[in-house]
């Protein structure tokens, strides 16, 4: 598939990737709600900025209330920055683009569309060919392995099928970057283990830049290849974590302990 | 599981709205109803007929319009306007509630219209459809669109509020652009159950309708049970309002059929 180059290979061999070749990039993007009358306006987000590399797997940890939610808003595009900008390889975001593909915590599938009609519906709007659409949803259900549920409603899959067809159903538009807010957090542990290692399969098959909003560190040591830690209020970066750990990682490891102990530190810590 | 799903939706389309799967409930059923007939056949007795005729009665009553041809006239010269009316009463309700709940400029342009029309019983604007209509199908299809109107206009209004934004911001990370494409594409499917749900009951709205839409003298079942009235035919009254009955529950068992079909996905 499109989209792998080298800064991929360099981003996955933990080394820092250089700002240019970034495949999202935040500059000091900063929220503010706007109070109820008596003042009491809230600062969600203040200068935050971090770049993510082509191909790099980010994940973007912090205490509930440091803005994780509002941070994905604003780098989807679905909710507008008061201050600062993100770039999408070089392009300012202003609104949702297909370049991105957006996978929520709560699945959010159309009920009314079955399986492929669901994994279909992005293409629908693009400029492919009724064949063109055909295979490519049957290669993404291939991808996330449910091919036989192809003509199942939402109502009849379990949790983490659900979540497999919202990642096959963002993917199929082909996007550059896999933006994804606690997609595992509404499934059992086990399940969730088990997504955590397909993501890890579709990453390095596909070679797409992920950016992966979690409050689960184990979750964000086992996956990423840097940690981007947040405090809060205001939310803000409080440090970059490179996880310099030989993939798959094993959760018994001892620099696997170490990273996740570094990590909830610094999430427990006040400035 | 795919297996399971594709049959499961084939049971409910097959047994939509009859529940034959279950004897149990038909034969309770069956049995209220005969109760009522002995309860009303026993109390018949005691009234005269102008009262209370016995079922009997209305059961000739019944079978004498039905053989004479006057009940299937009676029902065609309904129909001619029933259609029509419940058409455009439910097109132009659920079209302007799904716009009006959709544009928050067309809502508040309307809003205080709408306030002000709405408890407008259809009855009282009979002066309207003789004026505007005249006394044909046309002034009684209006009376009757009022009404269907009102029930989907607020359905469609409730549904389309309804409607989760996130499913929205889905369809805009997916490509989704206007407004147009937003309800075609996710705006009406996720508000249809509730749309649907509307269309129900204004079925049966109409149908009750349809006697007051013929009140001032356009011929039809409603004009019968108003004549019968007047000249203290009970029996025959009630002859027609059961045909009444009969096509509400005609309409509405085709229409929950429709319903379960297009709304299969629905867990």
């Amino acid at each position: 598939m499109a989209g792998v180059n080298g800064d991929g290979a360099a981003g996955r061999d933990g080394e820092t990737p250089p700002t240019a070749a970034a495949s999202v990039a935040l500059d000091g993007v900063g929220k503010t709600y706007p109070g109820d009358g008596e003042g009491g306006s809230v600062r969600a987000l203040d200068d935050v900025s971090f770049s993510v590399a082509d191909g790099e797997f980010v994940c973007l940890v912090g205490p509930s209330g440091c803005g994780k939610t509002t941070l994905f808003r604003v780098v989807a595009g679905l909710t507008e920055a008061t201050d600062g900008r993100v770039l999408l390889d070089g392009t300012e975001v202003t609104g949702p683009t297909t370049d991105m593909g957006v996978v929520f915590q709560e699945y959010h599938l159309f009920p009314w569309l079955t399986v492929e009609e669901n994994v279909g519906f992005g293409l629908e709007r693009s400029d492919r060919s009724a064949a063109e659409r055909e295979a490519r949803v049957d290669e993404m259900l291939d991808l996330v392995g449910l091919t036989e549920f192809r003509g199942a409603y939402p109502k009849s899959l379990s949790g983490g099928m659900k979540q497999r067809v919202a990642i096959a159903r963002s993917l199929a538009v082909d996007p550059d970057l896999l933006l994804m807010d606690e997609p595992f957090g509404a499934v059992d542990a086990q399940t969730r283990e088990m997504l955590q290692r397909e993501l890890l399969d579709v990453w390095e098959s596909t070679g797409k830049t992920v950016l992966f909003v979690t409050h689960d560190v184990a979750e964000a040591v086992t996956l990423a290849d840097r940690v981007v830690v947040m405090a809060a209020e205001p939310g803000r970066v409080r440090e970059v974590v490179d996880v310099d750990v030989e993939r798959p990682r094993d959760r018994g490891d001892a620099a696997f302990a170490e990273y996740v102990g570094r990590v909830r530190e610094l999430i427990g810590a006040h400035p | 599981m795919a297996t399971e799903t594709a049959s499961r939706v084939d049971e409910d389309g097959a047994f939509a709205g009859v529940g034959l799967g279950d004897g149990r409930r038909l034969l309770r059923g069956a049995a209220g109803v005969v109760g009522f007939l002995l309860v009303w056949h026993a109390v018949s007795l005691t009234q005269d007929p102008f009262v209370l005729p016995s079922p009997v009665a209305v059961a000739g009553a019944f079978a004498g319009e039905l053989a004479s041809g006057d009940m299937t006239t009676a029902l065609y010269q309904s129909v001619r306007h029933w259609i029509p009316g419940t058409v455009a009463g439910t097109g132009l309700g659920v079209a302007a509630g799904v716009a009006f709940a959709w544009s928050g400029l067309l809502d508040d342009l309307t809003a205080p219209l709408v306030r002000t029309l709405r408890p407008v019983p259809p009855l009282a604007l009979i002066g309207f459809a003789i004026a505007w209509f005249g006394i044909n199908d046309w002034g009684a299809a209006f009376i009757i669109a009022v009404g269907a109107f009102w029930i989907n206009f607020y359905a469609a209004y409730g549904a389309v509020e309804g409607v989760s934004e996130d499913l929205l911001d889905v369809g805009r990370t997916l490509g989704v652009r206007g407004d147009l494409d937003a309800v075609r594409s996710i705006v009406l499917p996720a508000s249809l159950p509730g749309i649907m749900t509307g269309i129900r009951t204004g079925l049966g709205r109409c149908w009750m309708l349809v006697v007051a839409s013929e009140i001032f003298g356009v011929p039809g079942v409603g004009r019968e049970i108003i004549r019968a009235s007047n000249n203290l035919r009970v029996d025959r009254a009630i002859a027609y309002i059961l045909v009444l009955s009969l096509m509400y529950l005609l309409v509405d068992v085709a229409f929950r059929a429709v319903e379960r079909r297009a709304l299969a996905w629905r867990a």
